[in-house]
């Protein structure tokens, strides 16, 4: 069971189809004029959401075996069927749906361009979209009539694992556009169970308009509501026993072979095979080669076998015994390169062995324009257990030649898959860590591909790679603690005596400790933002050591760094820094293609401000860091609660108390609020702060206490400074002032704490002194200098000029009002109602401080400012005008429109237009 | 939080459900498969018992669970063999 059938890749060569092309049409040969010969791995060459690149051969309509039967009952079948919306093709394995589908379109009558798919088991609904997308686009390129005005508009998905449904609206309103049916072929769609394609391809159905004419091959029926499309006649239907073989058509596929049957021998192997075309096939080949034809007629009819055991059984002992070797040995693959099978057999006849075989056509089928053929799926499948039975033990040595040859091939995720199968854990690492796919493991939800790959692997594997790689994939996890430990682990490989570890690995250790904030062992505090600065800027030099397109193909690496230096500066307490750092990796090109992490960090950020009193931003930056995970459709346990988190403090210090909770309770179900020690302080002193607004003394400590100690100083003082406000509402002076002592570091926000504590124990001269050297600064967070502000108009109070306090509370009152912070002046106490309430109190310019909080009051902003002309091009979306009808207008060209376009959906964070006019005018950009 | 209690970690198991474990038990299947199958084939299914009757093969053993079911029939398709009726086992 450890063939590794889920990522296979292999590459080949595109061959467009033009409409109602015929063999006479242009001397059609298998070669082909549209061809385009993708390299391996070559930079710059298209990739799909998981990294690999696009592999040409998916969109290849597959060769036609010689010899093959052309059925005119079934091909004037498929005519029919795709004058409709969905032809649906079933049958067993073998059964020819393929063949029948590939020779109709080779026929030429279908009614418009042929865009063929081949599915893979691979395809995840990231992948699977972006096939679709770009064989459509290929295959209407190459349309005579010119572009239809498919390309560009549609996108392609950003993550693997799952895609966005704003991407099928705009492919289905492209498809709507068409000028003439196009027919799409997904080949296989069995080897793609997910719900998510299958519902995607329902949505696309009811929506792509009359010119789609969908033509699916199934080994089994497609999760489509298959019912309701009979009863509204919008499926044709071609199934099993519709693809059987007559004995007629039998009899002439026998004839193809060089067979000349008479009826009863055409007649018993049709009723023993029951038509079954792959089984037929295997007699001819049976009869050829056994040289007594009618013996093996015979003994065929009269054994009880069954049918694809027997033949396959038959025919791999009539074999020579170096082509039975190499069978055997190549059925560890799902594609064989001639090259390939001779690693894996170590001789040098691969090549005439599999033409010899494709001649004869049985076991093997040619990729189109491809040194590279396939085993039918079930040969394969009987071969590899004939394998494992005649040649015990070989098969993980085969997996790990196949790994190696992948490698120089590099084919990266199939030589991964077989290292797996073969378990070749170390190696399996180094070539992974080699080609820095860590920072995808980290980066992309979609990589769970990869993270399944390596959840096999034991934790003993020795040498620095495997514990990389096991530590990247518990930090995916959010479990720092263990992925410090396997670096621990790592590092004792890297940097022994005489280790000479290569920049990638290097690179890869350092963005792990980076991240998991390993640094915040031997330093702390200011100490541990200095060391994270330090461990950035090494994570930076190492890039530098890798040729510049490696790092270009990975961005999600800078992504990374930017990511982790910022949270280690949140973690510190410089807010400002930690602000602009986080504005900084959002901003970064990187975090476009990497929505995972642009989504933590702009949640990050939004909790950053909201601890910052900047409320109306960090409102702003965590809906956005929201609306980026359901755009992306990020799974949950990927997902961050900061966002929910900032929203929860926004709310709170707004005087929202009820919206505080209804935001904490998403963010205590995600993982890292769980996890992270900043997420879990926040939390906890927002719990403490709620319970006392809700006049809750009592429970007020409890999630405090439910903490455990932490090493970090910052997290400290926040917990130390809720403690304090806890222990000052239960009137207890001596204990507001002496758990801050316990608190090392001397930040604004504890000397106010402390300042409090004294002015409530009648200290009033102490507590102005402490905090004199920070007042009217811009250094403490908002909530802070409005709590000075109100501190100083209480000291002025018993005895003071009445006009001094009431000047006082009204710069607190004026500082506080642009982000409606109200919750500093909620929680001083009853002197501040007295003075507020009084008939000439503040109260009538400063309405605000008691209104009901409304939903949405602030005044969002944007991250990134749009350009002139973005705002040019969305003021004409309003007056819904058209891509080309806005060229014009500004007289851009189509394509400087749409990128304007994707950029200003990008920084509105929308994807439709509607939404961009609305979001627009929201930000009163309109 | 205060007032809302996470339940105490086991409460769950004093539910009045049975342990999963039980509720699904294990289960006795046999597929009867056409054709008689080569030992070769049989291999990829060393979970069950082979037994060869006219015409047919029946292999008969413990199944998991639903997603062992499942497995299952596919391995049988992957292998070109056909399952004719499948039946649960009385205990």
């Amino acid at each position: 069971m450890c063939r590794p059938r889920a990522i296979h890749r292999h590459l080949g060569v595109v061959r467009i189809l033009p409409a109602r092309a015929t063999a006479a049409e242009g001397g059609e040969n298998e070669g082909g004029e549209n061809t385009v010969v993708p390299s391996f791995g070559a930079a710059g060459a298209p990739l799909d959401p998981s990294g690999d690149p696009l592999l040409a051969a998916k969109f290849s309509v597959p060769a036609v075996a010689r010899g093959f039967v052309r059925r005119k009952r079934l091909l004037d079948r498929l005519t029919d069927g795709t004058s409709g919306p969905l032809t649906l093709v079933t049958g067993p394995a073998g059964a020819g749906k393929t063949t029948l589908v590939s020779s109709w379109t080779r026929w030429g009558k279908a009614p418009g361009p042929v865009v063929w798919v081949t599915l893979d088991s691979g395809d995840t609904p990231g992948v699977f979209w972006t096939y679709v997308v770009d064989a459509f686009r290929r295959g209407l390129a190459g349309f005579q009539r010119g572009p239809i005005g498919l390309t560009g508009d549609i996108g392609t998905p950003v993550s693997a694992g799952s895609v966005d449904h704003s991407l099928l609206v705009r492919l289905c309103s492209a498809l709507e556009r068409l000028p003439e049916p196009v027919v799409l072929v997904l080949d296989g769609l069995d080897k793609v169970p997910d719900r998510e394609v299958a519902s995607g391809l329902e949505f696309v159905l009811d929506h792509a308009g009359p010119r789609l004419r969908l033509v699916l091959t199934s080994r089994v029926d497609p999760p489509l509501p298959l019912h309701r499309y009979r009863t509204e006649d919008r499926v044709y239907e071609i199934r099993g026993g519709d693809l059987a073989f007559t004995p007629h058509e039998a009899a002439v596929l026998l004839r193809g072979h060089g067979l000349v049957p008479g009826a009863e021998t055409v007649g018993a192997l049709t009723g023993r095979t029951e038509g079954w075309a792959a089984g037929l096939r295997l007699c001819a080949l049976a009869m050829r080669e056994s040289g007594d034809a009618d013996g093996f007629v015979r003994s065929f009819s009269a054994s009880e076998h069954a049918v694809a055991d027997y033949l396959l059984a038959e025919i791999l002992d009539a074999q020579p015994a170096a082509t039975r070797e190499l069978l055997l040995r190549v059925s560890i693959l799902d594609r064989v390169h001639p090259d390939l099978a001779n690693a894996l057999t170590g001789r040098e006849d691969a090549e005439l062995i599999l033409t010899r075989l494709t001649r004869a056509n049985a076991f093997v089928e040619p990729i189109a324009d491809t040194r590279w053929c396939r085993f039918h799926t079930l040969f394969a499948e009987v071969l590899h257990a004939h394998l494992r039975s005649r040649r015990p033990g070989l098969e993980p040595k085969l997996h790990r030649r196949a790994a190696r040859w992948f490698t120089d091939a590099g084919q990266i995720t199939d030589a991964l898959a077989h290292a797996a199968a073969g378990g070749d854990w170390r190696y399996g690492a180094t070539v992974a860590v080699q080609h820095l796919m860590v920072g995808r493991l980290l980066a992309d939800p979609g990589a769970e591909g990869l993270d399944r790959l390596f959840s096999r692997m034991p934790p003993d594997v020795p040498g620095a790679e495997p514990a990389l790689i096991a530590g990247a994939r518990d930090l995916s996890r959010h479990d720092s603690a263990g992925c410090r430990a396997h670096l621990a682990r790592a590092e004792h490989h890297l940097y022994r005596r005489g280790a000479r570890p290569t920049p990638e690995a290097r690179l890869t250790h350092a963005l792990l400790r980076l991240l998991s904030g390993s640094y915040e062992q031997r330093h702390t505090g200011a100490d541990g933002a200095a060391a994270a600065e330090e461990a950035a800027q090494h994570v930076g030099e190492l890039m530098g050591r890798l040729p510049p397109f490696r790092i270009k193909e990975h961005p999600e690496i800078e992504a990374l760094r930017h990511h982790g230096l910022a949270c280690a500066l949140l973690k510190s307490g410089r807010l400002d820094d930690a602000r602009t750092a986080f504005a900084e990796a959002v901003r970064a090109r990187a975090a476009e293609v990497t929505p995972l992490v642009r989504h933590q960090c702009l949640g990050q950020l939004a909790l950053a401000e909201a601890i910052d009193g900047a409320l109306t931003v960090a409102a702003d930056h965590a809906r956005c860091s929201l609306g980026v995970a359901d755009q992306h459709r990020i799974p949950e346990p990927r997902r961050s609660g900061a966002g929910h988190l900032a929203l929860a403090i926004v709310a709170f210090e707004r005087g929202d108390v009820r919206a505080a909770i209804h935001h904490l309770d998403p963010a205590e179900a995600l993982p890292d609020t769980r996890d992270d020690p900043m997420l879990m302080t926040e939390t906890a002193v927002l719990w403490s702060r709620v319970e006392l607004a809700r006049g809750r003394r009592s429970a007020a400590l409890g999630p405090l206490d439910a903490l455990g100690p932490t090493p970090l100083p910052w997290p400290a003082e926040r917990r130390a400074v809720a403690r304090s406000a806890v222990a000052l509402a239960r009137g207890d002076h001596a204990t507001a002032i002496s758990v801050l002592d316990g608190a090392a570091s001397g930040g604004p926000s504890r000397t106010v704490a402390l300042a409090l504590a004294h002015l409530s124990a009648g200290h009033t001269e102490a507590a102005l002194r402490l905090v004199a050297p920070i007042d009217g600064s811009s250094g403490p967070p908002l909530p802070d200098r409005v709590r000075i502000l109100l501190l100083r108009t209480h000291a002025t109070m018993p005895d003071g000029d009445p006009a001094v306090t009431r000047a006082l509370l009204a710069q607190a009152l004026d500082a506080a009002r642009p982000e409606q912070l109200r919750q500093p002046f909620t929680e001083a106490g009853p002197w501040l109602r007295h003075l507020l309430h009084r008939p000439d109190g503040p109260l009538g310019v400063h309405a605000w401080l008691t209104a009901r909080p409304p939903d949405r009051q602030d005044n969002p902003i944007l991250i990134e400012p749009l350009s002139g002309r973005e705002r040019e091009v969305l003021a004409h979306l309003e007056q819904m005008m058209s891509t080309d009808e806005i060229a014009a207008a500004l007289h851009l060209s189509v394509n400087t429109v749409k990128t304007h376009l994707r950029g200003l959906y990008r920084k509105l964070c929308v994807s439709r237009r509607r939404e961009a006019v609305e979001r627009g005018r929201e930000l009163r950009l309109l | 939080m205060g007032d809302v209690v996470p339940p105490p970690d086991g409460e769950h198991a004093e539910d009045g459900f049975p342990d999963a474990g039980e509720a699904v038990g294990r289960m006795r299947y046999e597929f009867r498969v056409t054709g008689h199958v080569s030992a070769v084939l049989a291999e990829g299914f060393p979970e069950l018992d082979r037994v060869l009757a006219p015409r047919q093969t029946l292999f008969i053993g413990e199944v998991t669970d639903e997603a062992h079911l499942y497995g299952l029939l596919n391995r049988f398709r992957d292998l070109g063999l056909r399952v004719e009726e499948m039946r649960r086992l009385a205990d």
